[in-house]
């Protein structure tokens, strides 16, 4: 134990040595936080939205006011067919479009039941669907307001058409997302660096003929690594929910715990990079392209995972990020417990445990 | 004339001063072998002299050119060699070759028939096609020699040429060395092997950031009355 | 028993031959030296000694384990100073010989009588990272690092390669006091010079053994009868030296030429002066000297060369 203890020191001195890789590794999730946070919620102020009103009637009327009043869009065109909503789209810079149907009050009152199409110009992806989830939720309000005031007994439904983009992703999206790929930055990009450098320099031939157990070794190398990512992960939330609101419902301590088993799996996945590589550099490429790359492009961070063709849907299943992310959202955003997390977290703690068992047997064997 | 004046040169990095007012001159053509304990300063003086460092005080003219002001036209007229680094092993012969030739802007045609020539002399015409890390040390020595040769640099400064060859090409290195200086190239050369000091045409002792001693190797000798170079080195460092 | 029992150990690296048909023993307690210059071999067969590397085939057995199936206690018994520097250059040089000492479950304290002559030098900059040492400072703390565990052998990979030779001695004394610990040393150089200060040498060339012997025995075993002289024209003479045939091997040795004769010496040496006086060539002191162990290494590299 007191080998553990000894790297663990000795890897602490590494890090606080080097002034330039810690300020970076510091700095860098609050930077993305701040980065993604603002730019996203500017660019959702005053979207400009374009309405085709095919009734205009009272309670039209009423949706354009609440649509404005929600301080998300800005209504910049009231084009007169669904041709000129193209040509609103083209030439206007219009983020978003809603097409009320004709006889909307009438629909609303006696057939408690409207059809409201939404069309976004998913060119940005993400925008196309932050958008999409904020007129929804006007729309909803808007119906629990006309329920409120009228004096049937039966509420109305809105049925609600979406074009392109059917996923339904949260405004919240980005933090776990984040959070996922701070996690792989530091925990698994760094400890794969950090076991490579020993490889290069030497240095780890000098600790293998030691005594000391590979484990240790190993260990003491990842582990200032996963607490340097923990603290990141920390800093992340601590902006998330002071400066963008951010919503934890569920249990924080349940959260922090998700964290550290997904910390765990990153480091095996650094861990097992550098078995396979000879020098840093190496293991840079290695760990940018076969799991950062994966993690942005293939755990539903920035694109829907079931939108995919099949092959990639499945070859999402074998990255960490992609549980990870369901997990964490659903711990933030639903408020879920144990009960419903408990798979995801079995399976992130499966494949750490398989590839630390492969990479000690491939770091002890003698080439 | 002189191809290297130096003049008070001078290098402080922080408090320490790594190169303490060094003066000297190597004539054109000479071999000059530039000995010292490690961490004498001699890297740094190196350093200064290729270019590749600018010295806190004192001047030097090195081929012809000031090294505070023309650093770049200096670049030019040098070679240089190194034990630790000289040649890309995953390139061919002919390949680094070209590469280092290039760098030194040789038109093609002139550099390939450079190239053509070097091997011929080095009698390597056959391994141009050859990767550099399947050739043996010994003749990888040569060929590194070769290339820095390649822009027909006035000086060349080789840094520990032979460290870790075996006796024989040792030799031979220095036959090279020794016919490439009376074609009028200058040679400034650092070895930690003192038989090849001897070689040279004047040596030169640093300690301590300061050069000590200057001369042939006999007045070295006479000087300090012992038999060999290797006695004046440890007599002189140990006292 | 011995230290170290090589058999027929053969080494490659794809098609690379790196040692062909290495075989050797070391006593207990000996001071044995692989000499020869770079890409001999000498790293291999100290990676498979240090049991960082498996041969392809042969037998070993180091302080009588097998090197296969006991590595991790011939692990603790042995000390390993690589050929290239491979300690931590940002940590001090007391934080790095502390973290080798936990490593091997020793302290400082237990063996400071071990390394007090190396410690003594290198205590003056303790808190100054291992990086900023000077060549031969860095070498003392990596063998100081190496000892820290009372190994009972201890393997030396080109410790003195760069180093310059009034270090290299100072080394070389250092290994002496370490041998009279009861320690087994297995040290490999390219300096010829060295050679001397081991029990016995073992010269090697591309992978392959020249010559096991004491280095007294290796000087007593040239064939050629050697004489030395002194001449400031030593490259004009080793250009018209072709023109010299004579049954002999000649090469520079600073600014003294020396000259191997195989036949009878006197003849030879009248002939050879002759020579040098046809010649024009000025020179004195030509003597008959004890070869070195570069001498040596030279006549037994032709004589493999012309074989």
């Amino acid at each position: 134990m007191k080998e553990l203890m000894t790297i663990l020191r000795k890897e602490f001195i590494h890090i606080l040595r080097d002034k330039v890789s810690l300020f970076l590794v510091l700095a860098i999730p609050i930077m993305l936080t701040l980065l993604f946070g603002f730019t996203i919620s500017t660019e959702l102020r005053n979207a400009k939205i374009s309405v085709l009103d095919l009734s205009k009637d009272s309670q039209s009327i009423k949706l354009i006011e609440k649509i404005t009043s929600s301080g998300y869009f800005q209504v910049i065109s009231l084009p007169e067919s669904e041709a000129a909503i193209d040509f609103d789209f083209k030439n206007k810079n219009v983020k978003i479009a809603i097409i009320i149907p004709t006889q909307f009050e009438a629909s609303l009152t006696k057939e408690k039941n409207a059809d409201i199409q939404i069309i976004n110009d998913v060119s940005d992806l993400n925008v196309a669907s932050i958008l999409n989830n904020y007129m929804q939720a006007v729309l909803y309000d808007f119906i629990a307001d006309f329920n409120e005031n009228s004096s049937s007994d039966a509420p109305v439904e809105i049925a609600t058409k979406m074009q392109y983009n059917p996923e339904m992703n949260s405004v919240y999206m980005f933090v776990p997302g984040i959070i996922t790929l701070i996690m792989i930055i530091v925990t698994a990009l760094m400890s794969s660096i950090t076991l490579s450098r020993e490889v290069e320099t030497g240095s780890m031939r000098m600790l293998l003929i030691t005594p000391v157990k590979k484990i240790y070794v190993v260990f003491g190398k990842v582990i200032p690594y996963m607490i340097l990512s923990f603290i990141s992960t920390i800093i992340i939330l601590v902006i998330s929910v002071l400066v963008f609101k951010m919503p934890i419902k569920g249990s924080l301590f349940l959260l922090l715990f998700l964290c550290i088993v997904f910390m765990f799996t990153a480091a095996s996945f650094g861990l097992m990079i550098s078995a396979l590589v000879k020098t840093q550099l190496e293991a840079m490429m290695v760990t940018m392209m076969g799991l950062f790359l994966p993690t942005v492009l293939l755990s539903g961070f920035l694109f829907p995972l079931d939108n995919m063709p099949y092959f990639f849907q499945l070859l999402a299943d074998i990255f960490p990020a992609k549980w990870f992310i369901i997990a964490i959202k659903d711990v933030m955003i639903k408020g879920s417990g144990f009960a419903e997390l408990w798979l995801y977290m079995l399976i992130l703690l499966g494949m750490a445990i398989v590839l630390v068992t492969i990479s000690l047997t491939r770091i002890d064997k003698r080439r | 004339m002189h191809s290297i004046e130096v003049e008070n040169l001078t290098k402080k990095f922080g408090h320490f001063t790594a190169v303490d007012h060094i003066t000297f001159q190597v004539r054109k053509g000479e071999i000059f072998g530039f000995l010292g304990a490690n961490g004498a300063g001699k890297t740094t003086a190196m350093k200064m002299m290729c270019g590749l460092l600018q010295p806190t005080s004192g001047k030097a003219t090195i081929a012809g050119y000031s090294l505070k002001s023309e650093a770049k036209l200096i670049k030019r007229n040098i070679g240089y060699m190194s034990q630790r680094f000289s040649l890309y092993n995953d390139l061919t012969v002919y390949e680094n070759m070209q590469l280092f030739g290039t760098v030194y802007g040789i038109p093609r045609k002139e550099l390939n028939t450079r190239i053509f020539n070097s091997l011929e002399e080095l009698q390597m015409t056959e391994k141009a096609k050859t990767l550099v890390n399947a050739i043996p040390l010994g003749w990888k020595q040569r060929l590194a020699f070769a290339t820095a040769m390649l822009h027909r640099p006035q000086i060349v400064f080789l840094d520990e040429p032979t460290s870790g060859v075996d006796p024989i090409v040792r030799r031979e290195f220095w036959n090279l060395i020794y016919r490439t200086a009376s074609q009028g190239v200058t040679i400034f050369v650092t070895t930690h092997y003192m038989d090849e000091a001897e070689y040279c045409n004047r040596i030169s002792i640093m300690s301590e950031g300061e050069l000590k001693l200057v001369g042939t190797p006999q007045e070295l000798k006479d000087k300090m009355q012992v038999d060999s170079i290797a006695d004046v080195f440890v007599k002189f460092v140990n006292r | 028993m011995q230290a170290i029992e090589i058999k027929q150990l053969n080494k490659s690296y794809r098609a690379i031959k790196a040692i062909e048909n290495i075989s050797f023993s070391v006593a207990e307690g000996e001071l044995f030296g692989l000499v020869g210059p770079d890409g001999a071999g000498k790293s291999t067969i100290f990676n498979i000694l240090a049991t960082l590397l498996k041969p392809d085939a042969g037998e070993v057995s180091v302080l009588g384990l097998d090197l296969i199936k006991d590595y991790l206690k011939i692990r603790r018994k042995i000390g390993y100073l690589p050929g290239i520097f491979s300690l931590y250059p940002d940590l001090t040089v007391e934080e790095n010989l502390r973290f080798f000492a936990v490593m091997y479950k020793s302290s400082i304290k237990e063996n400071m009588k071990l390394i007090r002559p190396l410690w003594d030098q290198l205590s003056a900059f303790k808190k100054r990272p291992a990086g900023k040492l000077s060549g031969g400072m860095k070498q003392k703390l990596a063998l100081c690092c190496a000892l820290i565990h009372k190994p009972e052998l201890l393997f030396l990979d080109e410790p003195t390669t760069g180093v310059d030779p009034v270090s290299r001695k100072e080394f070389w004394d250092i290994l002496n006091s370490i041998q009279t610990q009861n320690i087994t040393v297995l040290v490999s150089t390219p300096y010829m010079d060295e050679a001397s200060r081991c029990n016995r040498i073992a010269l090697i060339q591309n992978g392959g053994i020249i010559k096991i012997e004491t280095p007294q025995q290796i000087v007593l075993d040239f064939e050629g009868e050697l004489f030395s002289m002194e001449t400031s024209e030593i490259f004009h003479l080793l250009a018209i030296m072709e023109k010299c045939r004579l049954n002999c091997n000649y090469y520079p040795y600073g600014n003294h030429l020396h000259i191997a004769f195989y036949g009878n010496k006197a003849e030879l040496l009248t002939e050879f002066i002759q020579f040098l006086d046809e010649q024009h060539i000025i020179y004195k002191n030509l003597e008959a000297i004890n070869p070195s162990i570069e001498d040596c290494f030279i006549e037994l590299i032709n004589k493999k060369a012309h074989a």
